[in-house]
């Protein structure tokens, strides 16, 4: 058999126990090896010898609140995000992490988008019955694109804002949807329990590529020049009403977040006049500052009419597709919390909170 | 689909003994387990206990800000990060020419009575880090992580290298040390 190596020698200094059978047999009855083996552990040792410190206590305690304190001030200093700034008239949702906020927002977000038939000629160019997570960074996007004008935009009644309610049956009575509760609180979550409803909204917006030339240079930023097959298309939007729970909300004011939130929403739509969903698509990606990767998973949502992308803030949680109820969902692992969205009957569902995807999962089935 | 009142005879089913109580912090807890160890790894490349638990606050910023903590790279990422960091302390100390290494010298004193021996071990403390900073990286971070207590394993998550690897690249590593270190003292 062939003598051990340098690299096994080393190791069995250090792992002796971590030595292969063969390994052992062999070097029990080979004085070369042993003799070699001598050298690698004098040379270890003397590392060893430079490498030395004097030891002192680690005190993790004060240190971790020393980070939390620099966490919270970096928090501070940033700059209040469209969607908190749209999800403020409720009190506790502005602060919600990760997967709740993504979930509720995938919920808010487009609970302004849904046309209810308005016109027999429209191209209907969204309407989402399955999900899709999309992996961002948030400090990649571009913060001008919401700066551009890209036409004339309108609301009705008005934009969508949240309001929250005394109980449920007004909840119930304001949003047309029925109040779904778990069949048993998990451990951790108690009442009060605040409900906010987001009202029917419309909105149209009339495309209009001089309008976003000009705003485009008045920012100094570049953008593609508006295809013809888009320029004076309107996008009727409008979506809602939407319907959230939230369990342990903070006060107004106070720092924290909800333990438990669960959301719904009829499906949204979006129609056109002219554009299609493709054409749109190609549109909006193709612009200047859309990183690359987040267009590139757009484009691979198969279906982008029909899919619902889900924001999925990069390396902060994972996803996996799950079924619930029947029906194909997403689950949605952020560590600290967990959400599961679904769609069923032209309601899109979402739960989440500071629990375990177990935990989720199963109160998000036990939905009556 | 049921009203509010329907849920409140199931919340008594299950009594809310623990209201308030949440989900442990993952990113807390994470922090109580390794930060010892990311200290201990920044320590052992800046000879520095301050200057240690300043890349180790560093390095748990960032991860806080990209990184889940339930993830199972996690811990891997953390002693990656603290060793890789402090060589990059290091290597600008050490553009900065002569480091000041009376925290050394302040550390040694506890466990010296021979004020000759103190200075001849704060010498050897700065040539020691001196080399280790000349090393190609993944020889220091090898060196580094190993001599701060990971196993042939964790040295291997946290570097990304087949742990049977890891003793080949350990031997080289220590004999580019010593030959650093030997060079160093007799130019």
């Amino acid at each position: 058999m062939r003598h051990l190596s340098e690299g096994t020698l080393r190791r069995i200094y250090d792992e002796p126990l971590a030595m292969a059978a063969a390994d052992q047999a062999h070097y029990e009855g080979c004085a070369a090896c042993k003799a070699r083996f001598e050298t690698v552990a004098n040379l270890s040792r003397s590392t060893a010898a430079l490498l030395a410190l004097p030891a002192f206590e680690v005190e993790a305690r004060p240190a971790l609140a020393r980070l939390n304190s620099r966490i919270q001030e970096e928090e501070s200093r940033r700059p209040v995000r469209w969607h908190e700034r749209f999800l403020s008239g409720m009190p506790g949702l502005r602060p919600l992490a990760a997967p709740v906020l993504v979930v509720v927002l995938a919920v808010g977000l487009l609970a302004g988008f849904s046309a209810t038939g308005v016109l027999p000629s429209l191209i209907k160019v969204f309407e989402p019955h399955s999900f899709a997570p999309v992996l961002v960074s948030p400090s990649s996007l571009p913060s001008s694109a919401a700066l551009l004008d890209f036409g004339t935009a309108s609301w009705i009644p008005a934009p969508p804002k949240a309001e929250q309610v005394a109980d449920a049956a007004a909840a119930a009575a304001l949003s047309g949807l029925p109040v779904l509760l778990p069949a048993t609180l998990p451990q951790g979550v108690s009442g009060p329990v605040t409900y906010g409803v987001i009202g029917h909204t419309t909105g149209t917006l009339t495309l209009d590529g001089a309008r976003l030339r000009a705003s485009a240079a008045s920012h100094k930023v570049k953008v593609n020049p508006m295809p013809a097959a888009l320029d004076h298309s309107t996008i009727y939007v409008s979506g809602g009403p939407a319907l959230v729970e939230l369990w342990g909300a903070p006060a107004q004011g106070s720092s924290g977040a909800p333990t438990l939130v669960i959301a719904q929403t009829r499906v949204p739509t979006v129609e056109s006049t002219g554009a299609s969903t493709q054409q749109l698509e190609d549109y909006l990606l193709s612009q200047p500052g859309v990183p690359p990767d987040l267009a590139a998973q757009l484009r691979a949502i198969k279906d982008p009419s029909t899919t619902l992308p889900i924001p999925i803030p990069a390396g902060f949680a994972t996803t996996k597709p799950i079924t619930i109820n029947g029906v194909q969902g997403l689950l949605i692992d952020a560590g600290i919390a967990a959400g599961v969205v679904w769609e069923k009957g032209n309601v899109i569902y979402a739960v989440g909170g500071q629990l375990t995807p177990d935990q989720v999962i199963a109160l998000a089935t036990s939905l009556h | 689909m049921l009203h509010a009142e329907a849920w409140r005879p199931a919340v008594t089913r299950t009594p809310l003994t623990s209201t308030g109580q949440r989900t442990p912090d993952s990113f807390e807890r994470l922090f109580l387990e390794e930060y010892q160890k990311v200290v201990a790894i920044a320590y052992r490349v800046l000879a520095d206990r301050a200057a240690a638990e300043d890349v180790a606050q560093e390095v748990f910023l960032q991860f806080h800000r990209s990184q889940s903590p339930t993830s199972e790279h996690a811990s891997g990422w953390l002693r990656s990060a603290a060793v890789h960091s402090a060589l990059n302390v290091i290597r600008g100390e050490r553009r900065r020419q002569k480091r000041d290494l009376a925290h050394v010298v302040e550390e040694t004193a506890a466990r010296s009575e021979n004020p000759e021996q103190l200075v001849v071990a704060a010498e050897r403390q700065r040539e020691v880090r001196q080399a280790l900073s000349r090393l190609p990286e993944k020889a220091a971070a090898i060196l580094v992580l190993r001599y701060s207590g990971l196993s042939y394993a964790e040295v291997a998550t946290a570097l990304r290298l087949k742990v049977g690897n890891v003793g080949t690249m350990l031997r080289r590593a220590e004999d580019a040390l010593r030959k650093e270190v030997n060079r160093a003292t007799f130019e």
